[in-house]
């Protein structure tokens, strides 16, 4: 028994496998990810959506996502198909609320909400904030397709409600943008697959610098096979928006 | 005295048969036609009442929600075991109790997959529910292996699953984080209508895995009582229990939990728990429509019929006393008063409404009784809203005896203003109608 102790403990303070990245630096990537995609400033976008599900008809939705990172302020106003026009998401404060103008009502919803009851979640289309929500633990260093990347394990911070408790990333070595993540149940059942093929970066005068955005996220659900969403992330501006614009007489006027 | 008036009205129905066996004949109808709707709608009612109070509900329940953020509700009681002992304190008519888990999953098959309600239930203390849940396939006892699950019959065809198969279920937990769980198929059950449709029942602490619940949290306190009419008054007593005995508990409020938690919690601004008191009828409101639907269209039915016996009995006696207008005079002339004549009338109505009524009962409790005895197959397609798989009828003698006195006093009444006009005739004229 005391002999089993003490190999356990050999194993946990021995040394890393050769190339391991130390927890600073693997901490340093996740914030890099992070600040990569950071604008701390206003933040507006259209975005396509594109979800398959078995034994359904497809459904493609544009939706024009509102950010304001500064306050975490959040708003989804969808545009298409006409039976979800003038349908919108807004957060205030931790509270993320859903409006449905064809009932004039509001309803709270949890954060972690599938969006249009999609594959997508609130956090896919929000800003990054992996360093603040997870420990990070580095995994290995390998290839995934023809990208070096580093393959990293995030768990949730506890008391940190998140939708999945454990995701992995795989994370480009040269530009520190994710290429693919995967997100697990607390059952630890392997939950979704995405990828993000198409990285872009645009100028943000708030940052004084650029920020980079995923142009195309693929979204593969594990658990129904057949089932995936496509998001396409088009025309983004960072110029400020208007003050008032977070508001919920602000969404209930677009419907009106 | 009276009965010589009842020998008198008797033989001037019997002069005109054919007249009032045809009169007598529609007041049957309507009467059976009633008799058979209302035992339809009982039978419905009684059903909904079994299915229900066995699938989802106990007669009464302590159910409630716990929030961890204003935002994110779940329906869960803590602290169960003290819940219960509350219950045993204060409701004297238990007969007796159980704690289900509240909460709904993705089911997912290797073929098919579909939203459920869940119910964790521990099948060793659910007494009621062998008599309502007929497996198909399967042991019902099986389904207090860890894991195990018992679908309905049309979920099992949705999902392409038999007894033995594996299912993924997928949920948020009750702080929102996503987790699943792999179960076995352990029982397919025989539906029992709407409510089979979309309910299945895990083994508790399988349920209580996947919600990541801590012990002595459930998601109700299943109330039984020895006599399901008293629901409504346990209830208001054991809000006010509770409430004295520390609890937050939540306004009365006729919504099913599911429908409070979509619509209403999440809205509100509170945190931590608090319990919610319904009765049995509050958790099916969402069907209660099907049961008015039925009362409503027999009501319409039964009106329009009555309607057309009230001036079917107006006209026939408007034309008995245009016949008899002579004998009016007649009987006038040698003292008969106006009362009298129009008690003579009025008998001769009623007397006719209650042969009628008579007859139309025994029809409709014969028609009725055999219906149900027939266990005639519901269509599919319609089992959902009649909430049974074969008709069943109810026949209640006190509610026949309700529709035999209703339809023979309409009946009745309606013979109030010929008789009247009769009774007003003067003799003199009355003796020289001709015709």
């Amino acid at each position: 028994m005391r002999r089993a102790a003490a190999l356990a403990l050999l194993l946990a303070l021995g040394p890393r496998p050769a190339g391991a990245l130390s927890q600073a630096d693997t901490d340093k990537i996740v914030r890099t990810v992070d600040e990569r995609q950071r604008n701390s400033g206003d933040y507006k976008a259209l975005a396509y959506m594109e979800a398959k599900e078995k034994d359904k008809n497809d459904v493609v939705y544009e939706l024009v996502v509102y950010r304001r990172d500064q306050d975490q302020k959040l708003m989804f106003l969808f545009l298409e198909p006409k039976s979800e026009q003038g349908k919108g998401y807004l957060r205030i404060d931790k509270n993320l609320w859903f409006y449905d103008p064809s009932v004039g009502r509001w309803e709270r919803r949890t954060e972690r909400e599938r969006i249009g009851g999609t594959d997508t979640r609130r956090g896919d289309l929000d800003e990054s904030r992996l360093a603040e929500e997870y420990v990070a633990s580095w995994e290995a260093d390998e290839k995934l397709g023809r990208y070096d990347v580093h393959r990293l394990l995030l768990k949730a911070r506890p008391d940190v409600d998140v939708a999945f408790p454990v995701i992995r990333l795989w994370v480009d070595q040269a530009t520190f943008n994710v290429l693919k993540r995967q997100e697990m149940a607390l059952s630890g059942r392997l939950m979704r697959t995405s990828y993000y093929p198409r990285w872009k970066k645009i100028h943000s005068e708030s940052k004084k610098g650029d920020v980079w955005f995923p142009e195309e996220m693929r979204f593969y659900d594990e658990i129904e096979k057949a089932n995936q969403t496509l998001i396409l992330i088009k025309s983004v501006d960072l110029r400020t928006l208007d003050a008032n614009l977070f508001t919920k007489a602000w969404l209930e006027s677009k419907s009106r | 005295m009276i009965g010589t008036d009842l020998q008198i009205a008797a033989r001037s129905l019997a002069k005109h048969t054919k007249r009032n066996l045809l009169l007598g004949a529609a007041i049957a109808s309507v009467t059976a036609l009633l008799v058979v709707l209302g035992g339809l709608a009982a039978g419905i009612k009684a059903a909904m009442l079994e299915s229900a109070t066995t699938l989802m509900t106990g007669h009464v329940n302590v159910g409630g929600f716990y929030k961890v953020t204003s935002g994110t509700a779940a329906p869960l009681v803590g602290e169960a075991d003290r819940v219960m002992a509350e219950v045993r304190r204060s409701v004297p008519e238990l007969d007796y109790l159980t704690a289900r888990g509240r909460g709904w999953a993705k089911a997912v098959a290797e073929i098919g997959s579909m939203d459920l309600v869940l119910a964790g239930l521990d099948i060793r203390n659910e007494t009621g529910f062998r008599r309502v849940v007929q497996p198909v396939a399967g042991k019902l006892d099986d389904l207090a292996q860890p894991g195990a699950i018992l679908i309905f019959e049309d979920q099992a065809k949705r999902l392409g699953a038999h007894v033995g198969d594996a299912l993924t279920l997928s949920a948020p937990t009750a702080r929102g984080m996503s987790n699943t769980a792999d179960v076995k198929v352990a029982v397919v059950a025989r539906s029992v209508g709407l409510l089979s449709s979309f309910t299945a029942f895990l083994e508790a602490e399988t349920l209580r895995q996947l919600y990541q619940l801590k012990p002595g949290t459930t998601g109700a306190v299943h109330v039984y009582l020895e006599d399901p009419k008293a629901a409504g008054a346990v209830a208001a007593r054991l809000r006010g229990a509770l409430a004295d005995a520390g609890w937050r508990v939540m306004e009365a409020d006729p919504r099913p939990y599911w429908e409070k938690l979509m619509a209403k919690v999440n809205n509100e601004d509170w945190t931590g728990q608090k319990l919610d008191v319904t009765t049995w009828e509050d958790e099916v409101s969402f069907m209660s429509w099907i049961l008015t639907a039925v009362q409503w269209l027999s009501g319409i039915l039964i009106s329009i019929l009555l309607v057309i016996v009230v001036v079917g009995i107006m006209n026939t006696l408007a034309i008995a006393i245009r016949e008899r207008t002579r004998e009016i005079g007649t009987l006038r002339a040698i003292g008969m008063q106006r009362r009298k004549v129009l008690w003579l009338f009025l008998l001769e109505a009623g007397l006719l409404g209650l042969a009628g009524t008579l007859a139309g009962a025994a029809a409709g409790v014969a028609i009725a009784a055999g219906l149900d005895a027939a266990h005639i197959a519901v269509p599919e397609s319609v089992q959902m809203f009649l909430l049974q798989r074969q008709l069943t009828l109810v026949v209640r003698p006190a509610t026949v005896a309700a529709y035999v006195a209703g339809i023979a006093a309409a009946t009745t009444l309606a013979a109030v203003y010929p008789a009247w006009h009769a009774a007003k005739l003067r003799p003199i004229t009355a003796m020289h109608h001709v015709g």
